[in-house]
């Protein structure tokens, strides 16, 4: 079982596998797994907030025609 | 291991963000530069004419009033980023924007516990555009410049709320099975547009009701041909980069 997220089980079903399967196979520990998902989730909400809702009119002036593409409230 | 599977994903956005460049090249933005000529009554667009990007900055720190609430008042000057034109601050927020909806993306299907790949990479990405783009467009419809709107504030606020419950929402719905979970779906999901989004008080606009038409279908194409490619991409980079 090479990989990270692979066949992860539904949340009602396989949770004892997923557990086996996480603790024997996936080179990620839990505290690795944690780390990267809040620095995904920190970094992206990061850039898309500076990129389509950030209140700065270099930012704005910059990103406009974006912001009007991705239906981010503008103007 | 973290670092190049971050690296991966923003990769994967960086790319569709480049090619999310070209879609709206050809399909969205002359809707914009159409509609700024009635916004502004003038044939210019008001981010097309920088002159001196430093003296501009310096301008606006003693300006109080910003440009972000501003330009619908004819403002004559706009300052891009690094002195670039219109297309390459677009493409250079596009490429925020795209990374930033990566790493997001690869965020929630790491908190799902559901592995995104290159097969259910599409169905990722349709997930991102129902809940960045289409279930907010419900209350916000994707505006073009010179629409009439409500207060800026109010509407942000109504649009990452309804971000974030559509994103939940479409957990209980897609990823839960139990009856009540599908229900509780239902619920979030609808919640946001049963509050209502803010509505400007007045309606009438300068802008032809025919472009807003045209630009709402497109902006809404475009962001669902973005989140394909980008759940692809980003399938893909997991499929390679997430093992040992």
């Amino acid at each position: 079982m090479p990989a990270l997220l692979r066949d992860f089980p539904k949340p009602d079903t396989e949770v004892a596998m997923a557990v086996q399967t996480l603790t024997t196979a996936v080179p990620f520990s839990g505290t690795q797994r944690m780390t990267l998902t809040l620095s995904a989730l920190l970094l992206g909400v990061f850039l898309v907030y500076g990129a389509g809702l950030a209140n700065s009119a270099v930012l704005h002036d910059t990103a406009h025609d974006t912001r009007h593409s991705y239906g981010f409230p503008c103007h | 291991m973290i670092i190049r599977l971050l690296l991966a994903a923003i990769v994967a956005g960086l790319v569709s963000g480049v090619l999310m460049t070209g879609a709206q090249e050809l399909k969205v933005t002359p809707l914009i530069l159409h509609a700024e000529q009635y916004e502004t009554g003038r044939a210019v667009g008001h981010s097309a004419d920088v002159s001196s990007p430093a003296l501009i900055l310096l301008g606006e720190l003693f300006n109080p009033i910003d440009h972000a609430f501003a330009h619908a008042d004819g403002e004559e000057d706009s300052a891009i980023l690094l002195g670039l034109d219109r297309l390459g601050g677009t493409l250079m927020a596009n490429l925020v924007t795209g990374a930033g909806f990566s790493l997001i993306l690869l965020a929630a299907s790491l908190m799902a516990g559901n592995r995104i790949t290159l097969r259910t990479g599409v169905l990722w990405g349709a997930a991102g555009w129902l809940v960045f783009q289409f279930l907010p467009a419900i209350g916000l419809p994707p505006e073009l410049p010179g629409f009439p709107a409500a207060d800026l504030g109010e509407r942000q606020i109504w649009w990452m709320a309804t971000v974030v419950l559509s994103a939940i929402a479409l957990y209980f719905l897609v990823l839960r099975n139990e009856p009540w979970a599908k229900a509780l779906g239902v619920v979030v999901m609808a919640a946001p547009h049963l509050y209502g989004a803010p509505r400007p008080i007045d309606i009438s606009s300068d802008v032809p009701a025919l472009l807003g038409a045209e630009f709402a279908v497109a902006a809404l194409a475009t962001t669902a041909f973005f989140w394909v490619v980008l759940g692809l991409l980003l399938g893909g980079a997991v499929d390679r980069f997430g093992r040992a």
